[in-house]
Order: structure tokens, then sequence, then C-alpha cells
């Protein structure tokens, strides 16, 4: 049997050749043959190690933590190493990788709400907000709700103001017959009946004008109807609620004007613009030169609506608005023909 | 209506300097809408009389010449197409600059320099339709009767100096008084605080010198219903002499839209459009015996002035004469009367007629006349007298020959005296949110003549002027409209009212109709459409709905919407048609009402939701399930409502559109309520809308029943502590057992570990037998006190197995 050199200069031979072997290693392949070599379970370390259970104790004492010393200090050696190893690599990779950004991201496609839908929303949001309720009420409605009951007698030229479309011939004493409601208005007298005084509703609904269309003319649209009693609302106090809820939704300060303007459920009836958004005032296409866009009809509760609802006109008043949501749609997004929000295009509906 | 600056002169001070676009506002802001203001002078901006000095030959083209035209400071070139044309004629001619209608037609253009074939031209030489004028089949509108000087300003040559506004219409229902010049002037005058001029027609009848006196009897009145008629005034004019009115009336008359006829009945309408009173007259020798004024009898015929056999009805009222009905009161004369170039003798009218009468009979008829617009407003009787004698005033004016033969004839039962109103001047103040003085309340009243006096009271009487008090004002908020708005409403400053900071109450359903559309939208990929409330008969044929159910569109505008919707699908399979067209798949969905008559008065309206899943033929040969779909889609939306006792149906409640086999119903387990369906569209519906290339599933939601039950409440059960043990099991089994019997089957294995069952695979076709479907299923089981040993899920496997196998099924992978 061959001599052997004492176990501490093995070691440290062991020691030197797995350094020269980490020093030499080019890559994280040569890298782990050398790491199998030198710490696998063939290695001569490993075959070392097991010796060690045949020494004296005094050798054990001290061949044992040498050599486990050094084999926590090639292990070491090895993970520097093959750290270093890592990045040299990743940044080799990177380098020289391509990787083309431009292909388009792939997601399922979210889809839209209407964009009427969403400004009502956003309208109801923010008179909830100043505490008023959301209220409403039939398409179909009586002659009664729709025209009596807003002080428009049959035989008034009023009704030639709007153009009604009458459904079934049925007819009813005190209701006369069906319409398709021409104005969001009945639900305020069919709220007063209701709730009675005081009251805050915005009710936004569908309306129905028997007209033939074009791009700025509909048979049906939306229309947000307000109203507010109580025992001291005034014209002032309609002004003020408008340019707040104008301001909030547009989200820039806003003016508002009235005109006179007639409407048989109102006296005085007002006419409301608001102050053009586009050219702030000076004039421009969108507001044919005046400043101001037309916005909607509006004025103090006829004493014959609030009797038509119950409530007592010497105690109570306040006042009622109604304003169409295409417009203000239109207005916003730049839309150009009111068709297109019934016309179940996705080519439109996608853009919102 | 349009109103002529010129003729409000006559009434109130505009001072010549009045920029009329200003005025126009200022009135829009005071009163009512003024449309458009037309200034004629701007319409002839830029267009002078020119003199053609020399004629010759277009180089190039031989319906042109070129002309040397005289324009006053220059001679020009100018290129003509006109074929009569001569040297020496006097032309108007558009300057560069000026605005033209090409050949008469479509928006003006501004007139640039330009080189017609080859020639240069400095201008045109204008058709009288090119500039707006009476067109001019001839050719170039020769002016050469003017005997103008050259370079005239085409304006100042042709006498087009006025300005007409027009005033919106439907601004001005409520304003009988506002339907004639004078009573625009008399707004203009307290607008402007300007003095009203009075009109005083300087006029003298005969007297009624005995009642008895030839004078008085030449003319018989007799008014049988004075309900209908609360005055007729009448007077026989003689020596009339007919003839085409004087520049002056005509000028007007056409400035304001009205087509001159003869001097008689330009007076009446001159005075119409003037006073707002609608006037008549009748060739006194084709009425026999005296006017009536009647009820028609049922089924009389009059021939009216425009040609036109009308048929009455016994509500409406005539005038008559003894024989015959010579005139539809308040609405056209008859032609049997008419005033013509041979008459001499004319008998006028101005009365007041009933205006819901003059309106019904006027819808009756679909005859809508300027003096219908304006009776059915309610005029005020005083203004019927005023009239007459203007009217009188005018024929004398423009028919000196004329002669008044008879006193005014003045049937009269009204009791149109004067009206007081007592306003409670804090209210008033209250009501328009401004402390507005009295003594400016009393001075707006005053100017609009309403009588007031100031007063330190709270209170102050107002008289109301008679022409202001039919139908228009009545009550004090009326009054406190004429002060806010001559106060001025852009004075008054917007405040926020003092309201109590309640929490407004909730309307839930619309609240859970906003949260069911960010489910469909946001979450499940649908598009929100919005469609039409009704459709066609044609829609209905196609969809299999039943007709009778639908309710009826009296006076639809289209064929295509005749009935209103029963259903949101007809509307949806339109909207699915049109984006196949530009998408090979999508989504939509509807949230809206439908309409059905159960025999009450009112309808039964019911809000809807519609989902539609549309799959193109060419998805890239990827078969999906798209009932599936749905219906993963409908449940998913479910379960953000309390829809816990609900139960999945087959072949209840089925809709004629729906495949009557790839179909299900949800209903409430406590009363049957009908909640949703989910299906397939129809085959043959499908090929109706030619749609038989696409897969096509839907589901309906009755969302006014869903809403009701409101969002499902959400309680926190513990997240385990214990980890599960999941397997899987395939089973290929008869296509008859149903996924739901399976499902059963396997929870029913140990119903306590069982936590969940998954369906992850279902595959019928190639390598199975034709009357199998191969399924697979992954099982979780979990307990909630310790981890689960291998042993237990063993024996649940087990179980399973057996209940599948029971079940005629064989498990696959399962060694014998």
């Amino acid at each position: 049997m061959e001599k052997q050199p004492p176990m501490q200069d093995q070691l440290t031979q062991i020691e030197k050749r797995a350094l020269q072997d980490i020093n030499e290693a080019r890559d994280l392949k040569s890298l782990q043959e050398a790491e199998v070599k030198h710490l696998g379970r063939k290695s001569a370390l490993t075959a070392l190690m097991s010796k060690l259970k045949d020494l004296s104790p005094d050798e054990k004492k001290k061949i044992g933590p040498l050599s486990n010393q050094i084999k926590t200090s090639i292990t070491n050696k090895f993970e520097e190493k093959r750290a270093q190893l890592e990045t040299i690599e990743i940044e080799a990779k990177l380098k020289t990788e391509f990787f083309d950004i431009t292909i388009p991201g792939s997601a399922r496609e979210i889809g839209r709400v209407h964009p009427l839908a969403q400004l009502q929303h956003e309208v109801e949001n923010i008179f909830h907000g100043m505490g008023f309720t959301v209220a409403d009420g039939p398409e179909i409605e009586s002659e009664y709700y729709n025209f009596e009951g807003l002080n428009i007698p049959a035989d008034h030229p009023a009704r030639d103001m709007q153009d009604t479309f009458f459904v079934d011939a049925k007819h009813e004493a005190k209701h006369g017959r069906l319409v398709l409601r021409t104005q969001t208005s009945p639900v305020q007298i069919r709220t007063m009946e209701k709730y009675g005084a005081p009251l805050r509703i915005i009710v936004p609904g569908r309306v129905f004008r028997n007209e033939a269309t074009d791009a700025s003319h509909e048979t049906t649209f939306h229309q947000v109807e307000g109203l507010l009693i109580d025992t001291h609302i005034s014209l002032a106090n309609l002004k003020g609620i408008m340019t707040e809820f104008l301001t909030e939704l547009f989200k820039k300060e806003v003016s508002v004007r009235f005109r006179p303007g007639y409407f048989p459920f109102v006296e005085p009836g007002v006419e409301l613009d608001f102050s053009c958004l586009i050219c702030t005032g000076k004039g421009c296409s969108v507001c044919k030169r005046t400043g101001w866009v037309e916005f909607m009809g509006a004025g103090m509760v006829h004493p014959n609506v609030l009797k038509a609802g119950g409530i007592d006109s010497q105690k109570y008043r306040g006042w009622a608005f109604g304003f169409g949501l295409e417009r203000l749609a239109m207005m916003r997004y730049g839309i150009d023909d009111i068709r297109l929000f019934h016309s179940g295009d996705l080519r439109f509906i996608k853009q919102f | 209506m349009k109103i002529s600056l010129n003729w409000l002169r006559d009434f109130v001070d505009i001072p010549a300097g009045t920029d009329p676009v200003k005025l126009g506002e200022l009135f829009t802001l005071r009163t009512a809408e003024v449309e458009h203001v037309e200034n004629q002078a701007d319409m002839f901006d830029k267009m002078v009389i020119g003199r053609i000095e020399k004629i010759s030959a277009h180089p190039d083209a031989d319906k042109l010449k070129v002309t040397i035209t005289d324009v006053g400071k220059e001679k020009l070139q100018i290129v003509c197409g006109g074929p009569n044309i001569k040297e020496g004629m006097l032309v108007l001619v558009a300057l560069v600059g000026a605005k033209v209608k090409w050949h008469g037609q479509g928006d003006p253009v501004v007139l640039e320099k330009a080189k017609i074939r080859g020639v240069e031209s400095f201008g045109m030489i204008c058709a009288g339709e090119e500039i707006g004028l009476d067109p001019t089949p001839e050719g170039i509108a020769d002016l050469s009767h003017l005997k103008a000087a050259t370079g005239t300003p085409l304006a100042a040559a042709l006498n087009k100096n006025d300005v007409i506004f027009d005033i919106d219409n439907k601004a001005i229902t409520h304003r009988p008084d506002l339907w004639g010049h004078y009573g625009i002037a008399r707004e203009i005058a307290a607008i402007t605080g300007k003095k009203l001029k009075p009109l005083k027609p300087k006029v003298s009848f005969p007297a009624t010198a005995g009642a008895k006196s030839a004078a008085a009897t030449a003319l018989s009145v007799e008014v049988k219903d004075k309900k209908l008629c609360p005055r007729y005034i009448g007077v026989l004019m003689e020596n009339i002499k007919i003839e085409p009115s004087p520049d002056w009336i005509q000028k007007r008359l056409l400035a304001t839209g009205h087509r001159p006829i003869n001097c008689v009945v330009d007076a009446t309408n001159y005075v119409m459009t003037e006073l707002g009173q609608p006037l008549h007259a009748f060739d006194a020798d084709k009425i026999e015996g005296g006017i009536i004024v009647r009820t028609a009898k049922d089924k009389e015929e009059i021939h009216t002035l425009d040609d036109q056999k009308r048929k009455l009805t016994k509500e409406m009222l005539v005038i008559a004469d003894h024989k015959k009905s010579v005139a539809i009161a308040g609405v056209m004369g008859g032609a049997n009367s008419e005033v013509e170039q041979k008459t001499t003798r004319i008998i006028l009218e101005a009365a007041n007629f009933n205006p819901s009468s003059v309106r019904k009979t006027a819808t009756a008829l679909g005859l809508r006349t300027e003096a219908v617009q304006r009776f059915e407003k309610s005029l005020d009787p005083n203004l019927a007298e005023t009239a007459m004698d203007r009217l009188c005033e005018i024929i004398l004016q423009i028919c000196p020959s004329a002669k008044i033969a008879t006193p005014k004839i003045d049937v009269a039962d009204f009791d149109e005296k004067s009206q007081k109103i007592t306003l409670n001047l804090d209210r008033v103040r209250g009501k328009i949110g401004t402390d507005i003085p009295t003594k400016e309340i009393v001075r707006i009243l005053v100017s609009l003549e309403f009588k007031a006096k100031e007063s330190t009271d709270k209170k102050i009487e107002v008289q109301i002027p008679t022409f202001r008090q039919a139908k228009d004002v009545s009550i004090e908020d009326d009054l406190t409209e004429e002060i806010a708005r001559l106060y001025g409403y852009e004075n008054i400053k917007p405040t926020l009212p003092l309201l109590p900071a309640k929490v407004p109450l909730e309307n839930n359903e619309r609240k859970l109709k906003h949260l069911a559309r960010e489910i469909l939208s946001k979450g499940l990929g649908f598009h929100e459409v919005y469609n039409y409330s009704f459709y066609s008969l044609k829609d209905i044929q196609k969809c299999l709905l039943p007709e009778e159910l639908h309710i009826k569109v009296e006076n639809p505008l289209s064929l295509d919407q005749t009935h209103m919707r029963l259903s949101l699908i007809p509307n949806m399979l339109k909207n699915t048609a049109l984006n196949q067209k530009n998408f090979s798949q999508f989504s939509i969905y509807e949230i809206g009402r439908t309409y059905e008559d159960l025999q009450e008065y009112f309808p039964i309206e019911e809000k809807k939701i519609c989902a539609m899943i549309v799959r193109g033929k060419n998805t890239g040969g990827n078969e999906e399930d798209v009932f599936s779909r749905a219906k993963g889609a409908l449940e998913n939306l479910l379960s953000f409502f309390a829809t816990q006792g609900l139960s999945m149906r087959r072949g209840e409640s089925l809709a004629p559109y729906a495949h009557p086999g790839k179909y299900a119903s949800y209903h409430l387990k406590k009363d049957d309520t009908f909640i949703a369906r989910v299906f397939e569209l129809h085959p043959m519906v499908a090929k109706n809308y030619e749609l038989e290339d696409a897969k096509i599933a839907a589901f309906e939601i009755n969302f006014t029943a869903l809403a009701t039950l409101g969002r499902r409440e959400r309680k926190y059960s513990p997240i385990p502590k214990f980890p599960g043990i999941e397997f899987d099991v395939s089973v290929l089994i008869n296509k008859t057992v149903t996924i739901e019997q399976m499902l059963r089957e396997i929870e029913s294995a140990d119903k306590k570990l069982v936590h969940s069952v998954h369906l992850f695979d279902l595959y019928e076709g190639k390598n199975v037998p034709e009357d199998k479907k191969s399924c697979a299923f992954k099982i979780m089981l979990q307990a909630s006190d310790r981890t689960l040993e291998s042993d237990e899920m063993k024996c649940v496997q087990q179980e399973v197995f057996t209940r599948l196998q029971k079940l005629g099924g064989e498990i696959r992978g399962l060694r014998a």
C-alpha cells in the first residue's frame, strides 16, 4: 500500500486543485463539472472525510474541523464563482436577445356602457349629491298626466309644441287617451301625488316625439326632469343649482343665463342657456356666435300643476326643468348625428 | 313670424343707429326668441347697378360673352352667359366679395375674381334667383326701368332697406298680443324705455240715425251661436275699384311673407299683420240677404279659397248668408263670396271667435292658416273694433273712390272688462329671488300698459289691459314673469337654496340597473346598445311573436315603428345583422322596457335585460358553445343578486323565438316567478334574419322582478386552515345522463368532504361511441379541522366511481 501524504497535506492539495478548477471555469457548465469533481460523492474530499471516523481522537480533533473548514471554503468559492458566471451569462443574454415590444398587447375585450347611460349615471350622481332622489314613471302615459295635469288642456295651442304618438284607442274619462310621453314632466304630478311637499327629484327617462328624423331630431330621446318644491324656492336658486350642476359635470367654470320661454306648466317660464365651453363665451360656430348654448326649458311650477299634484300653492312653490341627454352627450363627445345613439352600431358604441 | 323694422318704426322710435342684431338679442332676452335677423342691405352687399357698355364674343365658348360693364367708379370686364343681354342694358352686378347662389341653388358663395374659359371676369351679372330676388327665367334681370345711376348700391336702387326679424312662433304661443307689429312695438317700447305711439285710426262711419235708416239696414248681421262668436263687426263699403295695392303695402306684405293679391285682400292682410286681428272681405253682391254666423249643417260642403271642397260637421262654425255658407269662421273664406276683379261692394268682417272651436275645426280639416294661428291663441274682442277702424282707414287710403256705406254693425256678447290682480310684493320678490324695489316693479308694469300705483303696502293692485288678459295674464305668477323678464333675467344672481342636508331616498332599482351594467360590460365583456321602443309587424312575424299582445301606435311615423315592443329580441337581432358586417363575433345587451296590454287602462311596463352572444361562421374554427357562454354570463350576473332561491327549469315559460331544446328558464322557488331564460335562437328566426350561419345564444331577464330581490348580501366564511386534496375522475357515459345528475351523485359521495366539483372537460365525437360522451371532473375534498389522509381520499374516490358506474358510466383509466 502506497504511503499516503498526511491528511493535512491532502486537504491542502484538495483545496488548491479545487480553487484552480474554479478559477479556470469559464462557464456554468464547467463550473458544475468541477463542483461534482471536488464536492460530489466521488470526490477526493468526500473520500477523505469518510475516512475521518478511522482516525485517532487526537487527529480527529485536528483534521475534522480543518476538513469542514476547507469544504465550506470550497463551497463558498463555488457559490461566489457561480454568482459571477450567472451574472455574466444573464448580461450576455440581455445583450444579444431581441424582443419586439410593438407586438400588440392581448387582453379580453371589456364591454362598453352606452354613452347615454354613462352620462345619465353621472347626472344622477351629481344631483343625488345635492339631495335629489331619482324618480321614475311610465313611458306609455295618459293624456291627463302628459298634458291636462301639466296645465295643457285639450285644444290648447301648446299641444302643437310637441308632436305626440298615440297608442291603441283606449279612452278613460279622467285620463283621456294613452300617449307615448312627450316629456318626463308627467312624473312631476305622479311624484307630487305620491310624496307631497317638500320634494327634490330628478327624472331621467325616455321620451317620444312624432317628428321626422334627421341629424338633430329623433322620435326617441332622453330627458332629465328636475323638480324642487319647498316653501322658499326662487328662480335665483334655479340659476344656482344649475351652475353647480354644469360646473361639476364639465369640470370647469360654467355660467348660465335665462331667457323668457313659454311652457304652460311653469310661470314664469324660462329658457336656460350656458356659456359656450368651446369659446368660453367669445362666440364660435358651436354656439352660433352667441357665446351661449341652448340647454333647457325651466321655470317656477305653475300653481295649476301644484294643484293637480295635490300641493298647496299658497304654502309651497318650486321650480322644474327638463333637458335633453342626447344634446349634452353630443356636445361632450362631438357627435354630429343624434340617430347614432339608437343605431346599435358597435362602431359607435365601442368608442366610449 | 316675420316682423319688419320699418313697420315697427311706425309705432315706436327706434333710433337710426340701432344695431338690428343687438335689438334682436335684447328682444330674445326680454320677450321671445328672435331666431334670425335678416338685413336686406347685407343681402345685397357689394351689388350695384351696372350698364353693359360693350358685348363681344368669348374666344373659346359659344354660349358665353365678354362684356365691358360700367359700375360707376370703373368699367369691368365681366364674362356672362345670359342669353338676353344687350348693350346699354341696366343690370345688377355682383362685385368680387358679394354672396351669390349659383343658378339660384344651394348656399350662397362668396364671389371671387375668376378666369372663365381663359378670360378674366371681375364680377357677375346676375339673374334674380341668383341673389334671392324673384326669378328671371328669361336670363339676366333687366333693371333698365329703374333709371338708376351706375354704381348705385342695389339695396338703395331696389329700395331694400328693411330689416326682418324672424320670431319663434312657439315662444309667443301664450301671447296673442304679439301676433302683429303693433304688439311687438309695444314690447320694444317697454324694453327700450321709449313711448309707444297710439294707434287711433282716423275714419268716420255714417251715423245710425234711427235704426231703420238706409245705412243701418243695408247690412244685417245675425249671430246664432254667441259662445262660439262673442263678437262680429260687419261694415259695408261701396265704390270699390279692385286694383293692385300701392308699392308701400306690397313691399311690407312681401317682407313679412305675404303674397300681394289686390288692394282689398292686401288691406285685410296688412291690418292683420299690423294688429294681429284676422280680417275678411266678402264680395257684397254675392251675399244673399245678410250675414248669419251659425254652426254648419252636418255634411254641409263649402268650396274654400284654396280651391278645395271641404265637408263640414255640425260643431263647426261658419259665416253664412241666408242661402249658403260663405266662410269657415276664423279659418278660411269661401270661393263663392271671393273678392274679384269686378267686385265693387264689399262686406268687411272683424270678429272674435272661440279659440278652441277654431282650433278644433282647423285640426279636423287639416287647414292651418294665419287666421287660425291667431284666433286659437285667444284674441281680445276689443281688438276687433280697432282693427275694423284701421282696415277702413287703409282701404279709403289706397282706394280713394271707396265709400263706407254702413256704420259698424257690431253684434257683441262678451265681458272683456279689464280684470284686477292683487300682487303680494314679498312673494313676487321671493319667487324671483331678488329684492326688486316697488318703484321698479310699478315702472315695469306701467311700461307694459298694466295699471299700477306705487304704495308702501305689501300688496298692490294691478289692472290688466284687455289685450293681455285672455289666457295670458290672470294670476300673480303671470305678473311675476312680466316683472322678472323686464327687470332682466341677467340681473338675478345665482344663489343656492337653504335646504336640509338630508340623504335623499335611494332609487334601488336604478342603482341595481347601473350595477348590472357594470357587471355585463366591465365584467363579462358585453357592449350596451339602445334601441327604439317600437318595431314593425314584420319583426313580430320574423320573431314568431303573437301580434295580438302588442300595443299598436295609432299614428306611426313609419312602417318600421308600428308596434310597441313586447320583447327586446327583434331590435337586437337587427343590431346583430348590422354588426355582423363589421365584426365576426361580439356580445351585446340592452336594458329597456317592454309594454304589454293587460286590458287595464295603463299597460304593463316591465324593465328587461336582454343579452346576445354572436359568433360568426369564421371565428378561426374555434367552435365555442354559445349556449354555455350565455348561461355562464347569466348565472354570473344573477349571482350578484339575492337569487339563492332560484331554480333552473327545462321547458317552462318558453319563448317563441327560442330554440325549444336549447332552452332553460330560471324561476323563484317560492312562487315560481319567472326571472330569466337562456337559449339559443330558434333556427327559423335565425333564418328569417338571415343569421343562420352565425351561432347565437341569448338570455333575457325580467329586471323588474330581479331588482325586487335586491343585491346579494355578502358574509365572510373563514378561509380553510388545512389543505384540501384534489383528484380527477374521467367518465364515459350515455349522452342522456345530464351533468346535473352526475354532479348530484359526486356531491353525495361524501356530503361533508366534497368541497367543490368542477367539470373541466366534456367531449363528444371522434373516438367516443356515438351515444356516449366523455366527461372529466376535478373534485376537491376539504375538512375544516384536519389535513385529509390519502386513505380518506381513496375512500371518497371509490364511492364516486361506484355512483357514476351506477349511472351507467365507465370510469376511464381505472385498472380492472
